[in-house]
């Protein structure tokens, strides 16, 4: 993997600040671009179920689309919980953009961290794509390892989808 | 088999008259046909025999998608649909489309298309999923309309599943019924929803978690986000992209988009109107068409059009000004106790005719939704085909303004009647040339590139004024038309490939992006402000296509494609609905009356040469408008030249 990621150690609570996908529902035109170009640029394939980021709509009822993201916390759930349980975790801080994220090669399929999410469980912003008998789980990495940034953000032609870097979301 | 990139590789067939379910493996056929509509196309060609009529068990339905559906290709989740068409008069075999998020599902379930073939003896819908399909009852769901079927299909199988279906107005075979989504989309022209009706078949309903992998990920990744996003009209110099889209800040409606797509359109969703006639909230759709009445109205009526599934075009556009005609002439007065509101003057153009009120529609639809008494049963087959029972036949010949050949389609930007769009002469004798020789409006997949997006960039069309220079619009018409001088206003009937051959393009096209399957309101685009020569990326189709298939293709050879397709769907026309000169003819003798533009009328003495010439371009036999052997071979499609040769209709 790059050199531009980093685990930090187990032991360590506080960790660098994330940046975020800042999503603004009323600006979603719901037509998924961003989940199609995840999966592509994550996975190979244009695949809605293995996108880090998810629209829920229902046309017949009125109301604004519902975007799923994760929030990249300051103190990650999901990170902790398997760093608690693994001596080689696989939950991952990237020294660049701070993003949280399951590094593939060394998961588990515990589902460990995606149990661990405080977020409501109807609303899921981890999954994990079936490969062979093993379960792989994925979350938004904020594509940390392409140089123009997430790619939702880039794909969404509302404006829908703002990227937040670290350093202005600490101001 | 070799791994298909783009392509799921099965087409599902489903035999309502046995029950049979079974697939077709599409890699025979994508070397030359691509997807959608060039397979639909072939696979009638090889099975739809002549005779075979719009609500026979032997009609099959095409509802397909192509190798970019589901893909991060803008306007990639449109749904193909074609069959012989209800809603022609006489039927005949065409196509129709819808947007919406059903057509990515289907894809995502395992399959590059449905056919349906044969009649169910009661009831059904169809659940497919996850590369299973299943025929379940529908004896629950029948007499409901399509928001109540898709909700209920919906609690059945989880929230995110997709659902096509057809209201109470396909149930009954009306032919001007539509197959509708959940997202208010719907293939509108052709009757397709009265296609369904007869095949007893309510809905399909479809789940899929598989995706669609692609060849080249990075290189569809970067077309993808390259891709122009400037829309269908000139930019503004200065100015950004019409986006991002604008929502009623007090919630009422928001816009939206189908599945994956960048381009602006007009799709926006009314979210719990209060209700004026109808005293209810609901969710409509809002896109291109419309009822000439009062905002509410408009919204609840559309609500309504699409719940019976209807096609609400045909009524607006064409039924509701007959009938005002069919008043001022004393044929009808009411419908059903509402009277029917006329103008003053005599309506000539679809301007001319009076506004109506909510609770003339509500009763319009009611009857034709529901085939009440003996009005609302012949209208629930269109204009058209009321015609000949109604007032013993006096209301046809006011058809005459409305309907080419009263084939059951209103005029669409070709200058006539006005449903929509003006333009101006000699532009419109390019639709009419489309008009001519296509199985359909063809402004949906055929003409809205060249009226709303080509004429926007020309220098002078009409009294509108593009932003480019004479000497630049002919650059661009040379290099992408092989016409420089198609873009000159003062050029008509005495250069008719400044005409013929934008036609021939579009139509191809057309052909290319209903295959692949793409939206219209997107491709192909012409002109581009972004550029140093105001070129589109005209390649866009054949890159995305080799990006997500593998399978390299210039944007020549993808053109050939779209000929071939042309090519074969006119073979297909001639062979088994006896297509010829002389029906392609009735379209121009039904076009007398001046363009409701500039007034100009079209000459049939020198338009004659010109559809010629079209034909000479196309490759066919311009005495009786048949392809050539030459033109079939040269598409590799010999077989289909030896077919027409056996019946005597060969070029």
């Amino acid at each position: 993997m790059a050199a531009t990621q980093q685990t930090v150690a187990e032991k360590s609570f506080v960790l660098p600040r994330a940046g975020v996908i800042q999503t603004d529902t009323k600006k979603c035109l719901t037509c998924r671009e961003c989940e199609v170009a995840c999966s592509l640029y994550h996975e190979d394939e244009c695949n809605p179920e293995l996108s880090r980021v998810r629209v829920d709509f229902d046309d017949f009822v009125p109301g604004w689309p519902d975007i799923r993201v994760c929030k990249q916390c300051d103190f990650p759930a999901c990170y902790y919980a398997c760093a608690a349980r693994w001596d080689e975790p696989a939950m991952t801080i990237d020294a660049k953009t701070g993003a949280r994220y399951v590094d593939r090669d060394k998961c588990h399929g515990c589902g460990t961290c995606a149990r661990a999410c405080p977020l409501p469980p109807e609303r899921p912003v981890m999954s994990f794509k079936q490969v062979g008998r093993k379960r792989v789980y994925f979350k938004c990495d904020l594509c940390y390892d392409r140089a123009e940034g997430p790619v939702c953000v880039a794909a969404c032609p509302g404006g829908a989808l703002t990227y937040i870097t670290a350093e202005e979301r600490k101001k | 088999m070799a791994q298909l990139y783009g392509w799921t590789g099965k087409i599902l067939r489903v035999d309502l008259s046995n029950g049979a379910v079974s697939t077709t493996d599409t890699a025979a056929y994508v070397s030359q046909f691509i997807g959608g509509l060039g397979m639909a196309a072939r696979i009638a060609w090889d099975e739809l025999k002549p005779g075979v009529d719009a609500f026979d068990a032997d009609n099959m339905l095409f509802i397909m998608v192509g190798p970019l559906t589901g893909t991060m290709a803008s306007g990639a989740s449109r749904v193909l649909v074609a069959g012989i068409a209800p809603q022609q008069r006489p039927s005949v075999f065409s196509r129709s489309g819808m947007g919406g998020h059903w057509g990515a599902e289907l894809k995502y379930a395992g399959y590059d298309g449905l056919i349906v073939q044969g009649q169910a003896e009661k009831p059904v819908y169809l659940w497919v999923h996850d590369g299973e399909a299943e025929i379940c009852d529908a004896a629950e769901l029948w007499g409901k309309g399509t928001y109540a079927t898709t909700a209920e299909l919906r609690a059945r199988y989880g929230p995110k599943t997709r659902v096509i279906s057809i209201g109470q107005a396909g149930e009954r075979r009306s032919r001007i019924a539509c197959i509708q989504t959940e997202t208010g989309n719907a293939a509108g022209q052709g009757g397709f929803g009265g296609l369904m009706g007869a095949k007893n078949l309510k809905a399909v309903a479809v789940r899929g978690t598989r995706g669609v992998r692609i060849a080249d990920p990075q290189r569809l990744l970067d077309l993808s986000l390259r891709a122009s996003r400037e829309g269908q009209r000139p930019r503004v110099p200065g100015g950004g992209p019409r986006w991002p889209a604008r929502h009623a800040p007090e919630g009422s409606y928001r816009d939206r988009k189908c599945g994956f797509c960048n381009t602006p359109c007009t799709n926006r969703l009314f979210m719990g109107m209060p209700g004026e006639v109808t005293g209810g909230a609901h969710s409509a759709a809002w896109h291109c068409w419309g009822y000439f009445t009062s905002p509410r109205a408009h919204t609840e009526a559309r609500a309504m059009t699409a719940d019976y599934g209807l096609n609400g075009w045909e009524i607006s556009y064409g039924m509701i000004p007959w009938l005002q005609m069919c008043r001022q002439h004393g044929l009808i007065d009411r419908i059903d106790g509402v009277e029917i509101p006329v103008p003053e003057a005599e309506i000539e153009n679809l301007r001319d005719a009076a506004n109506v009120s909510g609770e003339f529609l509500v009763t319009l639809l009611r009857l034709i939704a529901r085939r009440e008494g003996e009005l609302g049963d012949a209208l629930a087959d269109g204009a058209c085909y009321a015609a000949e029972k109604l007032f013993g036949g006096r209301g046809a010949p006011l058809l005459s303004r409305i309907y080419p050949r009263h084939f059951g389609q209103t005029n669409h930007w070709n200058g006539h009647w006005g449903t929509g769009g003006n333009v101006y002469f000699p532009f419109w004798l390019m639709p009419i040339l489309q008009w001519c020789v296509d199985t359909r409006d063809p402004a949906s997949d055929s003409t809205h590139q060249y009226t709303e997006h080509v004429l926007e960039y020309f220098p002078e069309h009409g009294p509108k004024r593009g932003p480019l220079t004479l000497e630049q619009a002919r650059l661009v018409c040379a290099r992408v038309y092989g016409v420089a001088d198609a873009c000159d206003p003062t050029i008509a009937y005495d250069q008719p490939e400044t005409k013929a051959l934008p036609a021939i393009f579009h139509h191809n096209r057309a052909m290319i992006v209903e295959s692949l399957v793409l939206c219209d309101r997107e491709n192909t685009r012409v002109f581009s402000m972004d550029t140093e020569d105001h070129v589109a990326d005209t390649a866009l189709m054949s890159k995305l296509f080799s990006a997500s298939t593998g399978f390299e293709t210039s944007e020549a050879e993808l053109d050939i494609a779209g000929d071939r397709v042309f090519n074969l769907l006119r073979a297909l026309d001639i062979r088994n609905h006896d297509r010829s000169r002389a029906v392609d003819w009735q379209v121009a003798l039904s076009l007398t009356q001046p363009a409701f533009t500039d007034s100009i009328v079209l000459d049939l003495a020198q338009f004659a040469p010109m559809l010629e010439r079209y034909y000479e371009l196309r490759g066919w036999n311009p005495a009786n408008g048949y392809p050539t052997r030459a033109k079939l071979d040269a598409l590799g499609l010999g077989d289909v030249a030896g077919e027409l040769e056996r019946i005597g209709r060969l070029g």
